[in-house]
């Protein structure tokens, strides 16, 4: 358990810094928004798998946060390119 | 593995007090039209959300975000410790659990302390929140986030003592996993909210 929070923790990094790349070399438009909303539903996801610990909970109570998820990231994608 | 295989070997409850999920929840939904209204406020208003977001740090942005996923690391490995203790290593667990709390707690005061320089910085610019729709919706998103990490470094604090006092073990973990819950969620509300408010342009 503690090898795969070690795990979850690098990947949760490399992506921070991938978003933060994207924003400091200015290359966020159309293709780089997908990339960057896609890499805060996988950070989102392993927190909730992993962190909170809802991998192996019912469905039910995982579903909550992974829907949530879904649809905060779909409605920031949608009015993204609503505005281009 | 079958459907109904799998329905038994999950656990029936996530993780700390059923209570605590309720309000992680309601935090999600409340967060959630938040980061929503932002994001359409926005289509209205794009070059000046545009101009008023390259105003922001983003390097304070990305040192926060490495701030809150290290300390919910920490919190996982706590947890972990907590799970592991048996009557032969009970005061050694506990000390780790102690420490890696205690590591968690620091870096939680260190987002803190960033943030108020943050917000330090845009006051002396002369921004706050009646200066545009941007940051009014800046402002209120991070502090409403920040009040929760206060609160998150508060239910940590408290978490630490017990532990100190061998107060939880295998069977007894749910007031630990219950604050770790809390803090993880603090974690997920701050990775939705750096790429939408620093980031996307």
């Amino acid at each position: 358990m503690t090898k795969t929070a070690e795990r979850i923790w690098i990947v949760l990094t490399i992506l921070t810094w991938f978003a933060y790349l994207l924003g400091d070399l200015q290359l966020v438009g159309t293709w780089m928004v997908e990339a960057l909303l896609i890499s805060t539903f996988v950070k989102g996801g392993l927190i909730i798998d992993h962190f909170m610990g809802l991998k192996n909970v019912q469905y039910k109570y995982r579903l909550v946060p992974i829907i949530w998820l879904v649809l905060v990231i779909s409605l920031v994608a949608i009015s993204y390119y609503w505005t281009i | 593995m079958t459907v109904q295989q799998d329905v038994i070997t999950k656990v029936p409850y996530p993780p700390g007090d059923f209570a605590i999920w309720i309000v992680i929840y309601v935090e999600l939904a409340t967060f959630g039209s938040f980061f929503i209204g932002y994001a359409f406020a926005r289509r209205e208003n794009v070059e000046l959300f545009n101009a008023s977001q390259s105003i922001l740090n983003q390097t304070a942005g990305l040192i926060d975000t490495l701030l809150l996923i290290t300390s919910s690391y920490f919190i996982v490995k706590a947890v972990n410790a907590v799970k592991n203790v048996t009557s032969t290593n009970s005061e050694a667990d506990h000390v780790w659990a102690a420490r890696w709390l205690l590591v968690a707690i620091v870096l939680g005061l260190f987002f803190l302390i960033n943030k108020l320089l943050e917000f330090s910085d845009l006051f002396e610019q002369g921004i706050d929140l009646n200066t545009n729709k941007f940051f009014m919706f800046y402002f209120i998103l991070t502090m409403f986030h920040f009040m929760h990490v206060v609160l998150g470094v508060i239910i940590l604090l408290i978490t630490r003592e017990k532990t100190k006092k061998n107060h939880y073990s295998r069977q007894n973990c749910r007031g630990i996993e219950t604050g770790a819950a809390y803090w993880h969620l603090v974690d997920l509300l701050w990775i939705v909210l750096f790429p939408l408010v620093y980031i996307i342009r």
